[in-house]
């Protein structure tokens, strides 16, 4: 499952940050993972952390927006529940649109269209659907480079 | 009893669990299948956590529904959290409870919401009684010396 490229080193995520898509696989990709509630938290965790990534959880929308400002470059690729209380996902999502430029991929167990379509509209990359399996998880490395590429042009 | 009888025992129950009862599904496949050496304990502390989370929402949920005038959109967002978590974990007959309770909490009829959440309470107490039973046959072989044979279930 785990390619190593033609030097036959492992890939990782380098000490600057950035993750620049040359990896053959993307090991290392940065994520941050925002849910409210404990067990789904601990299981995406889980799950990202087997497709070996590098997982930051929070239970809390403003507690991640902190984090994403003071670490900013930290991340490739932001995660995040839609109902939770305090702030949610699309408020989440529109404060990190407006001050940086991350992919945002929203979660909920809900799955009305209207609400799917709120999502899209306001700019999260995806809308999962819990519960998350994670094969979907694999894949979720090509937002981050779709938006980059978007970002060259 | 020797290790091979309990894990035959184990493998029959576990599989009733899924195929006659509906109590877990693919789901919960998906959680055994990420438990491994660095984290071979990981099945029963999400489960463990998720029996925690799940009887403070019932809590919540029996005192919400409690009051002279209550709230549906609280109700409804706790029965929602519980969607989540009972779906994330694969106990299928809770998070179909769930679906049923949300609708009425829509229709804001109290009568139903209070059956509804009777339903959801049944459906949860069941389905933490056959995990643990599940979990406590899973230890008696470890302690064994036996290894949790995989399922099979051709999903």
């Amino acid at each position: 499952m785990n390619s190593s490229n033609g030097n036959g080193s492992m890939s990782t995520a380098s000490s600057s940050g950035a993750w620049d898509g040359r990896d053959q696989f993307p090991a290392g990709l940065r994520v941050l993972v925002v849910d409210d509630d404990p067990t789904c938290l601990m299981i995406f965790e889980k799950m990202l952390k087997t497709c070996l990534y590098q997982v930051t959880k929070c239970n809390k929308a403003e507690t991640a927006l902190s984090v994403l400002r003071e670490h900013k470059n930290g991340f490739d690729i932001v995660i995040s529940d839609v109902h939770m209380p305090d702030m949610d996902g699309f408020e989440l999502l529109k404060h990190i649109d407006s001050e940086m430029d991350l992919p945002v991929i929203l979660i909920s167990a809900d799955a009305t269209k209207q609400i799917v379509m709120k999502g899209v509209t306001y700019g999260a990359c995806d809308y999962l659907i819990k519960p998350v399996r994670i094969e979907t998880l694999k894949n979720i490395w090509q937002h981050v480079v779709r938006k980059k590429a978007r970002n060259t042009v | 009893m020797e290790v091979g009888q309990m894990q035959r025992r184990l493998v029959d129950y576990t599989k009733s669990l899924f195929m006659e009862k509906g109590f877990l599904d693919a789901q919960f496949l998906q959680l055994q299948q990420l438990q491994d050496e660095s984290n071979p304990d990981f099945v029963v502390e999400v489960v463990s956590l998720f029996f925690d989370d799940s009887e403070k929402l019932l809590n919540d949920l029996t005192m919400a529904l409690d009051q002279p005038n209550v709230d549906f959109k609280k109700v409804d967002a706790h029965v929602h959290q519980l969607k989540g978590s009972s779906s994330s974990i694969g106990a299928q007959r809770v998070k179909n409870a769930c679906i049923a309770f949300r609708s009425f909490c829509e229709e804001q009829n109290i009568d139903a919401t209070l059956r509804c959440l009777q339903q959801v309470k049944q459906e949860y107490y069941l389905v933490k009684n056959k995990l643990e039973t599940m979990l406590r046959l899973e230890q008696q072989i470890v302690a064994a010396g036996g290894s949790i044979p995989m399922i099979e279930l051709g999903f």
